[in-house]
């Protein structure tokens, strides 16, 4: 049933009686139907011959009633109708780019929603929930391809991505993952997958976009938030290596805390006018370097810890018997290196801020 | 007093955790030992990337320390003397066999009508009805 509204003073007043209806009966198929409706009647109207010169424009011509002059809500009604309004007009066609041209949203056009959404707000009523844009499929594809097909060093992939060295890292385990599944014939969450990253901003991490994520920052140590005088004579050549052994003994200097640190020689040849092509080369030839060295290191360190240990092969399990010495027990007996469950200290199980989960990858 | 190789329970419950010790035998438990000389993590894990399901139990154990006591003669309880047999450090309990049961004669009623059945053992005589 259609609400009874006031006529007299607003000529405008059977139009809307007729807008009103015609979005009750029509539902949500065309929900402009009324409103397209009072926009014909309008010019209409204005067309129309007035019979006397007096008379305003909008009234009828035998009416004696005041001119329709808009109040301020009816004004700012035609302003956004005429603005932010004008995507509402028609409905939105899947197979096209939204209005906001974002194309990632899942199915091409997406719902047309009224009110501010710049792609962050994941839940439509809730403004204070903003997502962070998140690796798209195409993106996850890249990163596994130029890590395992293209056979590139982990830092090389990080710099040409601009992503984090353990998002790659973890990318590249989720893949393998999911393709160990496939191939065991497990069934895949695509669904499920499909409409969560339908919610989400997607990063395709295009060449030429901003970069996804900071992937140099170094880490602030609590020592080095104290402010310090130091004298040191003027001739002194004071390096940054200095300034960290000032904090603190173990401090280290920032070069030394920089996950790519063949980043700063690539800047330097970029900047010092080295062709693009040659700079990026030569990165990743270092980066391969480093990383092999760093390979080499670990490899003799598990050799080492073999040495160590004895396996035993039961039946039923394998019992790994590892050889250390117990009097490696620190200056005062209580090393944190030390063997053993240790004696007189409580359980922290229930303390509130201890990390029980496991934080990191093994 | 006898000095002993055994096992101390620490960890949460049905998490058991044990610390391989050496201490006086009449000591609680998990009093403090003479020396703690390892550890000895019974739940038996998987590795991280290894598929085949295959398990093991991790145990620290100072090779040097054990033989050390295991010559001035202390006595390892049942556990630690299999873990000590495993590396070597001893030779493995060989415990002797359990008596065998003798085979129990069928009840048949009250009124034995039919005859006792035949003895299981392949050399004894047959059974003399009394």
């Amino acid at each position: 049933m259609a609400p009874r509204l006031r006529s007299g003073g607003n000529g405008l007043s059977p139009l809307l009686l007729t807008c009103v209806e015609g979005l009750s009966q029509r539902g949500g198929s065309r929900p402009l139907a009324g409103l397209t409706a009072i926009i014909q009647n309008q010019s209409q109207r204005i067309t129309t011959p007035r019979s006397s010169s007096r008379s305003p424009p909008c009234s009828a011509p035998f009416s004696t009633s005041a001119p329709c002059e808009l109040n301020r809500e009816q004004r700012r009604m035609w302003a956004w109708l005429r603005g932010q309004g004008k995507k509402f007009k028609t409905a939105p066609d899947p197979d096209q780019p939204g209005p906001d041209g974002d194309t990632a949203r899942g199915n091409g056009g997406g719902p047309n929603y009224v009110g501010s959404f710049d792609g962050t707000q994941v839940f439509r009523n809730n403004k204070l929930f903003k997502s962070e844009p998140v690796l798209s499929e195409k993106a996850r594809d890249a990163i596994f391809s130029a890590v395992v097909e293209d056979q590139l060093p982990l830092k090389a992939v990080s710099q040409k991505f601009g992503v984090d060295m353990r998002r790659i890292a973890a990318v590249v385990r989720m893949r393998s993952i999911e393709r160990n599944w496939i191939a065991s014939k497990k069934p895949l969450a695509k669904p499920y997958q499909r409409a969560v990253l339908a919610m989400l901003p997607q990063a395709d991490l295009n060449p030429g976009e901003m970069p996804f994520e900071p992937i140099n920052d170094i880490h602030v140590h609590m020592a080095t938030m104290q402010q310090l005088f130091h004298p040191t004579s003027e001739s002194r050549h004071f390096t940054r290596r200095d300034a960290a052994k000032a904090f603190g003994a173990h401090t280290l200097p920032p070069d030394h805390k920089l996950r790519i640190p063949e980043m700063i020689d690539l800047e330097r040849k970029l900047a010092s006018g080295v062709p693009s092509e040659e700079a990026h080369d030569e990165f990743v030839a270092q980066t391969a370097r480093t990383e092999a060295s760093r390979a080499k290191r670990l490899k003799g360190r598990r050799t080492m810890a073999e040495l160590n240990r004895t396996r035993v092969a039961t039946d039923r399990f394998e019992f790994r018997f590892e050889n250390f010495n117990s009097s490696a027990v620190g200056r005062t007996g209580r090393g944190r290196t030390a063997v053993g469950w240790r004696y007189g200290v409580p359980s922290h199980d229930r303390k509130p801020d201890q990390v029980k989960i496991p934080t990191k990858m093994e | 007093m006898v000095v002993k190789m055994r096992l101390a329970r620490f960890g949460r419950r049905n998490q058991p955790f044990y610390n391989i010790v050496v201490t006086q035998a009449r000591t609680a438990r998990d009093s403090r030992p003479l020396e703690v000389i390892g550890t000895y993590d019974p739940i038996p894990k998987g590795d991280s990337y290894d598929t085949s399901g295959k398990l093991h139990k991790d145990i620290k154990l100072d090779k040097r320390r054990a033989q050390y006591w295991v010559g001035v003669g202390a006595q390892p309880t049942e556990t630690v003397w299999r873990l000590l047999s495993m590396i070597g450090i001893l030779q493995p309990k060989v415990n002797p066999p359990l008596p065998k049961q003798r085979a129990v004669p069928k009840w048949t009623g009250l009124f034995d009508t039919k005859k006792a059945p035949a003895s299981k053992k392949p050399n004894a005589p047959p059974p003399q009805p009394n």
